[in-house]
């Protein structure tokens, strides 16, 4: 017995739900709750399920213990997927979810409830996979006046009720904020009803179409077990007749989309596979009905039905693959602050965003999201305007200079003056370069549709002619022939050509990390011949790290550096956190920062100063110019000392060479556009051998590029990550977000890279071409089959039972064609 | 064989009935998240009580109404 129970805990153990090992000794250490590498000399950790589990920064370790305290360890088991990285909270006081106390504000996502409780619906982001919702559910559900939590993972969306009376609005947000989840009000909106609308009326076509289909199948054996044994003719007729009855349902409800498009299309003079569909369910219904009402001829009810039901199980699936992932709602207006200090009557006062007036004076503290364009009337500082540029070495700004909506302040607190209301704001021109770059962007004609114009064509002229040649011949066989060369042409094979690998090649992409979200791109990049990318975030890491150090005195480079590390840890500036992996060295004091130039500090009677040319220089006077190197160079100095200069770059993905070498070899043209105008853009591009490239641009002209480009002729791919790549993005044929790419721009992207490794790019081009050359093979198998067929049935040799094996045995082939593309994708 | 006039309908009135509760199955939102709902059985439907908290959770049960 104990030998017994011994193999079934062992099996149990195996067969769990695959969790993510956390490599304990391995180099790097990676962060238990988000995956990251730990930095250098962090010594973060939480112990969950009696181990310690390392963490790279206080917000994870927050996170990981509030999760551990609760109760809910569980979660790092059930996981399939590393969290997202919890945003830096110190800069983001929770006081802002306060103004959601207020019910006019909240009127907008809430609903009140018969028994005094209130329905609120948030839009959650980061989540990563199926275990966060319940993760989030049994939180929530556990605080005291929660009656009910339910995240819809499909849409992000987190439905709580709750009494009011006993936990606020605020407190709710704090408390999913907590976890490490993004969350904002649910505004519904035309178009997301609408979404889901047409999502549950697909699935109820397709459950008509299933369950006709098992009705009229089961009296389809009957009838074809009477074609071969005979059957009384009154008990033939009542089985055509009940299959008449399921199958006119399922025609009139379920496949009515094939007929509207295919009218729709029709109407505009275009020809688009789904006519021939529409064509084909359409006449073997008719010529069905004809033969049930006659009581001659043959019927083909199970074949429309169960034709029907499997094109619309492609059209759902493929739909559900390209859906899931999907965040189409997110504005650039989700990235600015709800909450805002206001000055009313001499005193700053917490407000709602949307309420600010041009004139107003707002408060904008370090680490804040400038919530509108504004004029500075107060305060020095640097705002980091990667929202426009990309870049993250913010621009210095003092009273007088414009800061923008959007953009983050990073060093010390600004008064400005409100310009205007988010309309007029360049935040929201990008917005819209964004929905203008979606309906310029060109729909290339996708293959199936190019080969349904030609195809029906074909058909209806041999249909046409062999009516004519049969109506001199023997007339009264002339409409069941032809009828029968309708029916062999059903394109069951041509119609599932495209879908079956479209879908197979999304869910092999998907297991390699990329999530296909464009409806055409996989054809679109099939066809790429420039291959285009951002510089900074893309190319590069996006954030400064430390290149060279050029000692002035006789120190080690190790104690410049600890040095150095030890005064910029007071700092918030993006030059800081090139900094954070070294070890800072022994305490220093009295430590001042002065925006936009540097940090002072002192140990003893000695003086630290790190920063500019002139903050240094001031206190030593000896120090010579930097390196000529095109470098962020950084002075460190000791009293009249000059200790060094550090040179800090952004610097390049180390899988960037092996990309674009590939991508070169492959015979794609690879650019580089960025929005950095300094040298580093002309630097990089021929340190990586990338043959042209354009620098110091606005997202405008990135997008006036590729369209030039595209008015050439040429099928244009861009790789980009920030949110003013998002309209070129939108614009561009197939386009990449890679991992830590914003929320705007993976809308605007047709694959999402998921972990972040470049090398994704080539291998999703090189599986777009492989999915190209199934679809063509597919097509080629089911024209061939057609064009061996047609003939046959023209000549009136086939009987129909043939026609039905041959053309379930087409389909059957196209799809087994299209799952060799399930394989993992290839690396050449 | 008669009995297939009275068999057949009988078939016919079952499926309406199974088409009809599965498009009310639609309609009230069953089928809105199909991952999540996948991944559900596998998860446990109470958490490991807290070390801290049980008190809590069982004052927030006594309040309710």
């Amino acid at each position: 017995m104990a030998g017994a129970w011994t193999v079934i805990s062992t099996s149990t153990i195996l067969a769990m739900p695959p969790s993510i090992d956390v490599p304990v000794a391995a180099d790097p250490l990676l962060c238990y709750h988000c995956g990251e590498p730990v930095p250098a000399g962090c010594e973060m950790g939480v112990v969950i399920d009696a181990q310690l589990r390392p963490m790279c920064c206080p917000g994870c370790r927050a996170v990981a213990e509030l999760i551990n305290a609760s109760g809910l360890a569980n979660f790092y088991q059930q996981r399939t997927a590393y969290n997202q990285r919890p945003p830096e909270q110190e800069f983001a006081p929770r006081e802002q979810y306060r103004v959601y106390d207020d019910p006019a504000l909240a009127a907008g996502f809430t609903t009140e409830e018969a028994n005094g409780e209130i329905t609120a619906q948030l839009l959650l982001g980061g989540i990563s996979c199926a275990a966060c919702t319940w993760l989030i559910e049994q939180t929530m559900v556990r605080v005291p006046g929660v009656s009910k939590a339910l995240v819809n993972l499909q849409q992000g969306r987190l439905d709580i009720r709750f009494d009011p009376a006993r936990v606020p609005l605020s407190e709710i947000f704090s408390r999913v904020d907590a976890l490490g989840y993004r969350v904002r009000p649910f505004h519904a909106s035309a178009g997301r009803q609408q979404m889901k609308e047409e999502y549950r009326l697909e699935l109820r076509r397709l459950a008509v179409a299933g369950l006709g289909m098992m009705q009229v199948g089961m009296f389809a054996i009957a009838l074809h077990a009477g074609d071969i044994q005979g059957i009384e003719s009154q008990y033939q007729g009542l089985l055509r007749w009940v299959s008449l009855l399921v199958a006119s349902f399922v025609v009139l409800f379920s496949a009515r989309p094939f007929f509207t498009t295919a009218w729709r299309h029709l109407r505009q003079g275009a020809l688009v596979m789904d006519l021939p569909v529409a064509l084909a369910i359409g006449l073997a219904w008719l010529a069905s009905v004809w033969a049930t009402a006659s009581g001659s001829g043959q019927v083909y009810f199970d074949s429309v039905v169960m034709f029907t039901f499997f094109l619309l199980l492609g059209r759902f699936l493929e739909r559900r693959v390209r859906q899931r992932y999907s965040l189409t709602w997110f504005d650039a207006q989700g990235t600015l602050p709800d909450a805002v200090s206001v000055k009313r009557a001499g005193r700053w006062a917490l407000e709602p965003r949307v309420q600010l007036q041009s004139g107003d004076t707002v408060l904008v503290r370090a680490g804040d999201t400038v919530p509108a364009d504004a004029e500075v009337s107060g305060g020095n500082s640097a705002v980091r305007e990667d929202t426009f540029n990309g870049e993250p070495l913010p621009r210095s700004v003092t009273v007088g200079d414009v800061i923008y909506a959007g953009s983050v302040n990073v060093e010390g607190a600004l008064e400005a003056r409100v310009l205007g209301s988010y309309l007029d704001s360049r935040l929201a021109a990008l917005q819209r370069s964004v929905e203008q770059a979606q309906t310029e962007k060109p729909r290339l004609a996708r293959l199936a549709d190019r080969i349904a114009s030609w195809f029906v064509g074909a058909i209806l002229l041999i249909t046409t002619a062999t009516a004519l040649v049969w109506s001199q011949l023997a007339p009264e066989q002339a409409f069941w022939i032809s009828l029968s060369v309708l029916v062999i042409s059903c394109p069951c094979a041509l119609a599932l050509a495209t879908p079956a690998a479209l879908t197979s090649a999304a869910s092999a992409l998907r297991a390699g990390g990329v999530i296909v979200r464009g409806e055409n791109a996989l054809e679109a990049l099939a066809r790429a011949t420039h291959l285009i990318f951002d510089k900074t975030g893309t190319l590069t890491e996006g954030s400064l790290a430390i290149a060279r150090v050029q000692l002035l005195a006789d120190f080690s480079s190790e104690r410049v550096l600890a040095i150095a590390a030890a005064l910029q840890q007071y700092s918030n500036h993006p030059v800081a956190r090139a900094f954070s992996s070294i070890e800072p060295g022994p305490g220093l004091e009295d430590v001042v920062y002065t925006v936009g130039a540097g940090l002072e500090a002192r140990d003893g009677d000695r003086c630290y100063r790190i920063g500019s040319e002139p903050f240094c220089r001031s206190m030593a006077a000896t120090l010579p110019p930097p390196p000529p190197e095109p470098l962020y160079w950084v002075a460190l100095c000791r009293d009249a000392r000059p200790l060094a200069w550090i040179g800090l770059n952004d610097r390049t993905r180390p899988e960037a060479q092996g990309v674009i070498d590939r991508a070169k070899a492959a015979g794609l043209q690879v650019e580089l556009l960025t929005g950095d105008s300094s040298a580093q853009g002309p630097l990089l591009a021929r340190h990586l051998g990338i043959d042209s490239v354009r620098s110091g641009l606005e997202p405008q002209q990135k997008m006036d590029r590729v369209r030039e480009l595209q008015e050439a002729g040429s099928v244009v791919a861009m790789v980009g990550d920030g949110l003013n790549d998002a309209p070129v993005l939108g614009l561009a044929d197939a386009s990449f977000a890679v991992a830590t790419a914003s929320d705007l721009a993976r809308t605007q992207a047709d694959f999402v890279l998921v972990d972040g490794d470049l090398h994704s790019i080539t291998n999703t081009w090189f599986k777009a071409r492989q999915c190209r050359r199934i679809i063509v093979q597919n097509f080629a198998w089911a024209l061939g089959y057609n064009a061996f067929a047609i003939p046959l049935a023209a000549l009136g040799y086939v009987p129909p039972w043939a026609a039905a094996i041959g053309m379930s045995l087409s389909s059957l082939l196209v799809v087994a064609n299209s799952l060799r593309l399930n394989g993992k994708p290839q690396v050449q | 064989m008669d009995s297939l006039y009275l068999l057949i309908p009988i078939a016919l009135l079952f499926c309406a009935i199974g088409i009809k509760l599965l498009l009310w199955a639609i309609d009230s939102g069953q089928y809105d998240d199909l991952d999540k709902e996948a991944w559900k059985i596998l998860a446990d439907d109470e958490p490991v009580p807290p070390t801290a908290g049980p008190e809590q959770s069982e004052s927030a049960k006594g309040e309710k109404p």
